[in-house]
């Protein structure tokens, strides 16, 4: 116990755990003030018009179907609609209708709005008495909000690797490593100590990140630490074999670039763009991150129930993994 | 003079091979291209999907944009995505169902489009007056991203810790006595990173741009690689000479990594814009950087005598500080 009150006031004096301690949570705080409003506008259809081109009639209606842009000429609208980075669809007067254009370097959704939108504009005035069952937006609906705030915990979680491997490199260049040798103390506790300070460190950020910008109720809150003890065992695991492969600080800087990589883009993508019951998406498993992401998401999106899963799997890569280490110990002896 | 100019090349060389620079470099550029070729340039957002609920087969003609479905509980559950739109015909009169995504426009336009999509007028053909497909597109831009991205941030890291550990090794403690010129020590090390990234570029480029796309706008993208470069570089020698040890200075490279490139790739990806982004010298750069790829008009005289003046400004402050530092090792 006491060796850990030493270590954790060794971590203390390390800006860089420091920065990597406050970036999550500074994360969140911004997060949290950047309201759901600015992240909708990216996700609407947006239209460009020329000024005094469209009638106020058609205006209004391209605006209750998506985000209206208006240019001075038609030259600057078609830079806009040409700008890659833009999604944007040319809207132009034709005859009694519209007519549309695009760079034709757009997503799909696009391409078929802007294809298809002429003609349904020449439909608009027929009121298809059809029934509507709309259901409402079940809870505060924030889309892609919830998707930053789950992969900024991931983040933090899995940035604890950077507390204990920052740790042990330090040691080992400053030869406190070699002196580590001499002391009584036995290899078991030594590992623990350092267990402890990238699970401390990966937790209580972790946590702080998640008190500022998750809005759960209590029940959620149980599952939710489950969670977070799981995978910051499992950072800090990491952080012990990153501290042990390498060397010097600028290869466990590469490592850790790497790790965190690996780790957050994979369950991203495979969120985002791959079916949740196919083989590719079960392989995703793999990454121990992939577990925490699946988790976090259905947590966030009120699928407390389906939590058992990622549990197990986050369960087997933390024995897994503990395991794993003990062998390269006794390998590398 | 040749002769020791030669002499420090050969030793930066092999201080860039035990470092294992070259390995790094080489790994980061197999991790972006395969990123690029198997997942990047296949993302995209498919139109809303409009599932069909017709258990007595009252709809003849089915759209292409439709998807049938036999079971009701299926149906439910294929439009709980808040994306998708779903028709039912089983009593008869089509009744529309969805889930609100809670943006306005966006669910009117779902239900319009599903109408559009039942009474088969969802057709028509918009006129296209880009040069670029989609995969072109997305190719371009994401390599734009990561060459500015590894220039910027890994470039500035590869210079740094060569020159720490020169510094721990006391060759600069060394070089004070030597007979050679201060700035040849800058300038074979400038030397050196540059063509090694002016060859990661070119790789990197022709490997996901295709050979002759890639060959026709690499005489552009090698002029703004080599103004990145040289200004990450010598911001690079700055830092690491100034700062007293590694730590430190990795602590600021994270900032620069968080606070600097991050504003400019938003505002480049996003097209969001903010006002203040022109006061940011680094968007400028990345702006550049990215029309060279689109084959866009070069940026004008003003932008080129800005980079050359910057980077003479950097080479001068660069080499104060190494004489500087010098005098303190004694």
């Amino acid at each position: 116990m006491k060796g850990l009150k030493y270590q954790l006031k060794n971590i203390r004096r390390d800006k860089m755990c420091i920065l990597t301690f406050l970036l999550p949570v500074l994360a969140g705080i911004a997060l949290n003030m950047l309201s759901g409003v600015s992240f909708r506008s990216i996700s609407e259809t947006s239209f460009g018009i020329v000024q005094d081109n469209l009638s106020d009639e058609t205006a209004a209606w391209l605006q209750s179907n998506g985000c209206v842009t208006q240019y001075e000429t038609r030259g600057e609208l078609e830079e806009a609609v040409n700008n890659p980075s833009t999604q944007m669809i040319g809207v132009l007067q034709a005859d009694d209708g519209i007519r549309t254009f695009l760079s034709g370097d757009e997503l799909q959704v696009n391409k078929v709005i802007a294809d298809t939108l002429p003609r349904i504009y020449e439909d608009r005035a027929a009121e298809y008495a059809y029934d509507k069952t709309i259901a409402p937006v079940s809870d505060e609906n924030e889309g892609l909000k919830s998707l930053l705030v789950v992969i900024t915990l991931v983040t933090a979680m899995f940035m604890g690797c950077t507390f204990n491997a920052m740790n042990i490199i330090g040691e080992k260049e400053d030869g406190v490593a070699l002196i580590h040798r001499i002391l009584p103390m036995t290899a078991q506790s030594y590992m623990i100590q350092k267990i402890m300070i990238g699970f401390i460190g990966s937790a209580a950020s972790t946590v702080i990140t998640a008190f500022i910008c998750v809005r759960t109720d209590f029940l959620q809150t149980l599952p939710l630490l489950g969670i977070i003890t799981l995978s910051a065992y499992i950072a800090a695991l990491m952080g012990l074999f990153i501290g042990r492969f390498s060397e010097g600080l600028m290869t466990g800087i590469a490592c850790i670039k790497v790790i965190m990589i690996l780790f957050i883009a994979p369950p991203v993508f495979f969120y985002l763009a791959v079916p949740k019951d196919s083989i590719m998406f079960g392989l995703s498993y793999v990454l121990p991150s992939g577990a925490t992401f699946y988790g976090l998401m259905d947590l966030l999106n009120g699928y407390a129930d389906k939590m058992w899963f990622p549990f197990l799997i986050l369960f087997l890569h933390a024995v897994f993994w503990s395991i794993a280490y003990r062998f390269l110990r006794r390998w590398r002896k | 003079m040749w002769r020791g100019f030669i002499h420090f090349l050969k030793k930066d060389f092999r201080l860039m091979l035990s470092g294992k620079f070259f390995i790094l470099a080489f790994a980061s550029l197999i991790l972006y291209s395969c990123y690029i070729n198997f997942i990047y340039v296949n993302m995209d957002q498919e139109i809303y999907p409009v599932y069909l609920y017709d258990p007595q087969g009252r709809q003849a003609a089915v759209s292409k944009y439709m998807i049938p479905l036999d079971d009701r509980e299926d149906f439910e559950k294929a439009c709980a995505d808040q994306y998708s739109v779903g028709i039912d015909l089983s009593s008869g009169k089509p009744e529309l169902y969805m889930l609100a995504s809670g943006i306005d426009t966006i669910d009117n336009y779902r239900i319009i489009w599903a109408e559009a999509v039942l009474n088969g007028t969802a057709e028509g053909h918009a006129d296209v007056i880009g040069t670029n497909s989609k995969e072109m597109k997305s190719r371009r831009e994401i390599t734009a991203e990561f060459l500015f991205f590894e220039l910027s941030a890994v470039g500035f890291l590869g210079l740094a810790s060569m020159l720490f550990k020169e510094k721990q090794m006391g060759v600069i403690r060394v070089h004070g006595i030597l007979p050679a010129s201060r700035a040849m020590f800058i300038l074979s090390k400038l030397f050196l990173f540059l063509l090694s990234d002016l060859i990661f570029a070119a790789l990197l480029t022709v490997w996901n741009l295709g050979l002759w796309h890639g060959i026709a706008v690499l005489p552009a993208v090698s002029v703004q690689t080599g103004i990145v470069s040289l200004m990450m570089a010598l911001t690079g020698f700055l830092c690491a000479v100034r700062l007293p040890d590694f730590k430190q200075f990795s602590l600021f490279y994270l900032v620069i990594a968080v606070f600097v490139t991050t504003p400019v790739f938003l505002a480049g990806q996003t097209g969001v814009s903010w006002g203040w982004i022109v006061y940011h010298p680094m968007y400028h750069l990345f702006a550049a950087m990215k029309g060279a790829y689109f084959s866009e008009p070069m940026p004008g005289l003003p932008y080129y005598a800005a980079c050359f003046g910057a980077i003479i400004l950097l080479f001068l402050l660069a080499h104060r500080a190494f004489i500087r530092e010098m005098a303190k090792e004694g």
